[in-house]
């Protein structure tokens, strides 16, 4: 055996410091070898804060009497409080607004969030596993088609001498003008909604049950179970925590979603069902005379509205299951 | 997917329960797929046909009176061309400058040394669930000078916070950390280790970042409407909002007119659907793969 | 081409603030001693290595051994440079090199998952550091191409590791670390990834090495095989600490505590707990399983050196030192593994489970099967004492 003693003849000069030099030492040097990975973030630090952090400042003007070009904070700055919420709560718009927004929200999630659960369940329970790969690129397909397109494709089938009217009319039916009938809206809305994102939201699912080990559908075989017990007792528990994962996301963006559509599809005849607090924005800060303080307020009491939602839906899941976002 | 239980599960054979359950499975998912298909389908035939037999309601199954009217007129509108080649070029900036932030960010995300780790988290969370809304970021447009000008198509298209927490899951789950410690002891500083390391090995996550990317600048239209007041500017989107939407929401006019607007106007949308579409769709079969990649990576964290 | 002085290095995994509070309300144990399972965690954190002290000389072979979670592993990083050591110093030559990053300490290492660049050839994954380092183009040739001829993989240059084997990425692993003739080369547990058979072969492949590489080896295994066959001397470790350093004769012949008897030598040292030391008329003796033996003339002498008072003790036999077919002890066969040249009889005896080896030559294998009842003795000469209580061996 060697016996050990004290090192080389040089001086140890980790061992004159107090630990609190020691440390900070430490965190100098691991400062300077990291530094690398700061300057790689930098330019995202940047962009979130130009156009992400900046405009949540900004948000200070929902308290002011604001006119476009009025400094943030400045010596003119007139404070109002909340008076631009009060000023919404008692908008003849306020009830028609959440209305529609709730409405147009809560029946797009009801179809919206259990088909790409099913349709996963169903393409993974298919036989030919060539026919459920060209299938998933069939139904992934519409996630490509841009807003405008869509809601342009949506014109020209529901338009008057569209496709739909002329199949109608081939069968003694009136003509309508699909896009300026407020009753048509919400349906038009969801369902093209659905067509074009079902496949796409269905992928998570559909890797999720690809991660399923085989043998627990051969031991569910050799158990006696039917495919569709299968599907009920070992793809559905598989696939749950990224259901509850994606349940919680939707519902804290269950208020955020889809003014972009919703604007495109907006016509003088459907206004009444079609008008949702986010457009509601749009046209109150950017269109006419400006009203930007009036505007922000409303847009922040959506996003409160979200992050509120987002809250529950996490503690509700977190409480009920192991699953949570944070 | 569970490929071994079920080409095994073939060899069996089947109870009623089970050919029931596949064949109403099966029909179910064909119907789905003639849903999806036949828009498409129609967008097309309509094109190649003669305008008066698609308003005539002639055209349902096949083209009638196959035409190539649509696409020459379509060529002879400069305003598309234009708007085409606007889209590119905001696309093409849009996807080098988004690469440049969001693959070395994520990289040094997932990092467990990066000074400030939990910190950089947080800062980046946030704006996922919460933001200014669309008043102050129009005013923060307007203050840093972008208001009609390409950049703010362009700059606050190359950083998605979603797609950098992609990345970063990629990295954290692909890229063994032996490497990276290998490569330290065989000399190499941060910056090597990214270079020479990091990107050869994640071609899968610059290609699905890219098209991430490029897919979301072309298809949009919200900001260069918003921002955008010169015409000559305008992505293709906003051009084809114009032919594809803008004239159809308006009521008045006898029918007669209507009709006409239609005969004159119709062939356009179908082919501009087409001409607009095209670059998109045809890539997607062959990038399909990296597609669903991206969002298996994004799945893994949930 | 070094030697290496590892002088207290301690690593301390620091708790997170929770835990810390966690931690808090407990109320420390007085002596580390007693509270084996904690020895580990403390107030500052989970210390991984303790006081780890060691002076390893020019060129020498030292392989740390020890089961999973020992801090064999951490301590080779610590070396590499890849974790910080959290107190203690350690030089290479004559250099304090804690706070030098690992490109500048001229070591190279061997990873048990080889970390083959999987984009370069084998080819690029070798001059990759001489490339850093700035070497002529020529020079980077040369010695790739040495290092190549000595592992004998010249003719996979141009492949991709993804389409070489096991034992050949292995291969190209270690050429990764020598093809720069680093002052210490490193491996951490480079077989554990490879089958049983490719295994003796690479074993053997590294002895060879190290003749013809002029390098201190620092290697981490948790086979004992590994490490009783290329240590020059063996470090075994546990929960942290160092348990014996030694040449493997050494560590065979004279562990030092009960942990080192049973982690080396293949199959496991024979345990008999509950036996007695004895001292009477000056003359030591141990009782094992209720019989008396007394103790030879070297054991006496170390007993009486240190002055031994009688106590309970374990005793510790190997298999290969048992012999069966005669003697006062008697125990039944539970398992009779048929070996070729020799049998393994796992015998029960009062409670106890052993084992002996026997060899088959001249033996009525049919004689011992399973349920029989043989008499079996030991040489005393052979024994192992070790206090019950200190697990330190008395001899």
């Amino acid at each position: 055996m060697q016996k050990v003693n004290a090192g080389p003849s040089s001086a140890a000069p980790a061992q004159s410091l107090t630990a609190r030099q020691r440390k900070t030492r430490r965190m100098w040097r691991h400062l300077r070898e990291n530094h690398p990975f700061l300057v790689m973030v930098f330019p995202a630090v940047l962009i979130v804060f130009l156009f992400n952090y900046l405009p949540i400042y900004g948000v200070l003007i929902a308290f002011q009497d604001f006119m476009p070009g009025d400094q943030i904070i400045g010596p003119n700055t007139i404070w109002i409080g909340f008076y631009n919420f009060t000023r919404f709560f008692t908008d003849v718009q306020f009830w028609p607004l959440m209305k529609n927004t709730f409405l147009l929200c809560i029946i797009g999630f009801v179809i919206g969030f259990p088909l790409p659960i099913i349709i996963s369940l169903m393409l993974n329970a298919m036989k030919s596993r060539r026919a459920a790969k060209v299938l998933q690129t069939i139904f992934n397909g519409p996630h490509f088609i841009s807003l405008v397109v869509l809601v342009g494709m949506l014109n020209l089938f529901f338009g008057r001498y569209g496709l739909v009217n002329n199949i109608a009319a081939s069968l003694g039916a009136e003509r309508v003008s699909y896009s300026l009938e407020a009753s048509a809206f919400r349906p038009m809305y969801i369902l093209s909604s659905n067509w074009q994102d079902f496949g796409w939201s269905a992928i998570i699912y559909i890797a999720a049950l690809s991660n399923v080990d085989p043998g627990q559908h051969e031991a569910a075989i050799l158990d006696g179970a039917t495919r569709f017990q299968r599907v009920i007792h070992v793809d559905l528990p598989a696939i749950m925590p990224m259901v509850s994962v994606m349940l919680i996301m939707s519902i804290g963006g269950l208020m955020g979603v889809g003014y972009e559509k919703a604007l495109l599809m907006q016509s003088d005849g459907n206004l009444g069902v079609s008008e949702l607090i986010a457009t509601y924005v749009y046209k109150q800060g950017l269109t006419g005379v400006p009203n930007q303080g009036y505007a922000t307020a409303i847009g922040l009491f959506n996003s409160i509205i979200n992050v509120v939602l987002l809250i529950i839906a996490n503690t509700t899941s977190k409480k009920f299951s192991e699953n949570s976002l944070w | 997917m569970s490929s071994k239980a079920t080409s095994k599960n073939t060899l069996i054979k089947l109870g009623t329960g089970d050919k029931v359950f596949y064949a109403i499975n099966t029909i179910f998912l064909g119907l789905m797929a003639l849903i999806v298909i036949y828009p498409l389908y129609f967008i097309i035939i309509a094109s190649i046909s003669d305008p008066d037999a698609v308003l005539a309601g002639d055209v349902v199954l096949y083209p009638v009176k196959i035409t190539m009217d649509g696409f020459k007129k379509i060529l002879e509108r400069s305003d598309i061309w234009k708007g085409y080649l606007n889209t590119i070029i905001y696309t093409a900036l849009t996807v080098v400058l988004s690469l440049i932030v969001t693959i070395p960010a994520g990289w040094a995300l997932s990092r467990k040394t990066l000074p400030g780790k939990k910190f950089w988290m947080i800062y980046f969370i946030i704006p996922m669930f919460f933001g200014g809304g669309l008043i102050p970021f129009y005013n923060v447009m307007s203050s840093l000078g972008l208001i009609n000008s390409m950049w703010a198509i362009v700059l606050p298209s190359i950083l998605s916070v979603w797609n950098l927490f992609m990345t970063k899951t990629f990295f954290e789950s692909s890229i063994p950390d032996g490497l990276i410690e290998a490569a330290k002891i065989d000399g190499a500083g941060e910056y090597r280790v990214f270079t020479a390391l990091v990107l050869p090995l994640s071609k899968a996550i610059l290609a699905v970042m890219a098209l991430y990317y490029a897919i979301g600048q072309w298809n949009s239209y919200f900001n260069a409407m918003i921002f955008l007041q010169d015409e000559a500017r305008y992505p293709l989107q906003l051009v084809l909002k114009e032919i594809l939407i803008a004239s159809e929401n308006t009521t008045g006019g006898s029918g007669e007119t209507i009709l006409q607007q239609y005969r004159m106007a119709n062939q356009i949308k179908y082919v501009s659907v087409i001409v607009s579409s095209v670059p998109v769709l045809m890539l997607y079969p062959f990038v399909q793969k990296y597609f669903s990649q991206g969002v298996m990576i994004g799945s893994l964290k949930g | 081409m070094a030697s290496l002085t590892l002088k207290d290095i301690t690593k301390v995994y620091p708790n997170t603030e929770a835990k810390k509070k966690k931690k808090k309300k407990k109320d420390a144990p007085e002596d580390p001693h007693k509270e084996k399972v904690n020895l580990q965690i403390t107030d500052e954190g989970v210390v991984a290595v303790q006081k780890f002290n060691l002076e390893i000389a020019d060129r020498e072979f030292i392989v740390l051994v020890g089961p999973s979670g020992c801090g064999k592993s951490t301590t080779l990083r610590m070396v590499a440079g890849l974790e910080e050591i959290s107190s203690g110093e350690l030089y290479i030559g004559d250099r304090l090199v804690n706070e030098v990053a690992p490109k500048d300490r001229d070591i190279a290492m061997v990873f048990q998952s080889y970390a083959l660049y999987p984009h370069m050839t084998v080819y690029e994954n070798m001059a990759f550091s001489l490339k850093l380092r700035k070497l002529p183009k020529e020079e980077i040739d040369k010695k790739v191409r040495e290092a190549a001829e000595i592992l004998d993989i010249t003719q996979y240059l141009d492949r991709k590791p993804k389409a070489l084997s096991g034992g050949q990425r292995q291969r190209v692993a270690i050429g990764r670390a020598i093809v720069r003739q680093p002052q210490v080369l490193l491996m951490d547990e480079p077989l554990s990834n490879l089958d049983a058979k490719l295994r003796n072969q690479m074993r053997a492949e590294i002895i060879k090495l190290r003749q013809k590489i002029d390098t201190t080896f620092i290697y981490v295994t948790h086979d004992q095989t590994e490490a009783m066959t290329l240590g020059d001397r063996i470090v075994i470790m546990r929960d942290g600490f160092i348990q014996q350093i030694g040449t493997p004769q050494e560590v065979f012949n004279h562990p030092y505590n009960l942990f080192v008897a049973g982690f080396i030598g293949m199959p496991q040292m024979n345990f008999f707990p509950n036996c007695k030391l004895l001292l009477e008329n000056g003359k030591y003796s141990v009782e094992v399983l209720g019989k008396k033996i007394p103790l030879c003339e070297a054991q006496q002498k170390a007993l009486t050196a240190k002055g031994q008072k009688p106590c309970s003790v374990t005793m510790g036999i190997r298999p290969v030192h048992m012999t069966i077919d005669q003697g006062d002890f008697t125990g039944v066969i539970d398992v009779s593994e048929m070996m070729g040249s020799e049998l393994h009889l796992h015998l029960s005896v009062g409670g106890t489970d052993i084992v002996a080896i026997v060899p088959t030559v001249g033996l009525d294998v049919a004689a011992h099967s399973i349920g029989k009842t043989v008499r079996f003795t030991f040489r005393p000469d052979l024994m192992h004492l070790f206090d019950t209580e200190s697990e330190l061996n008395l001899l």
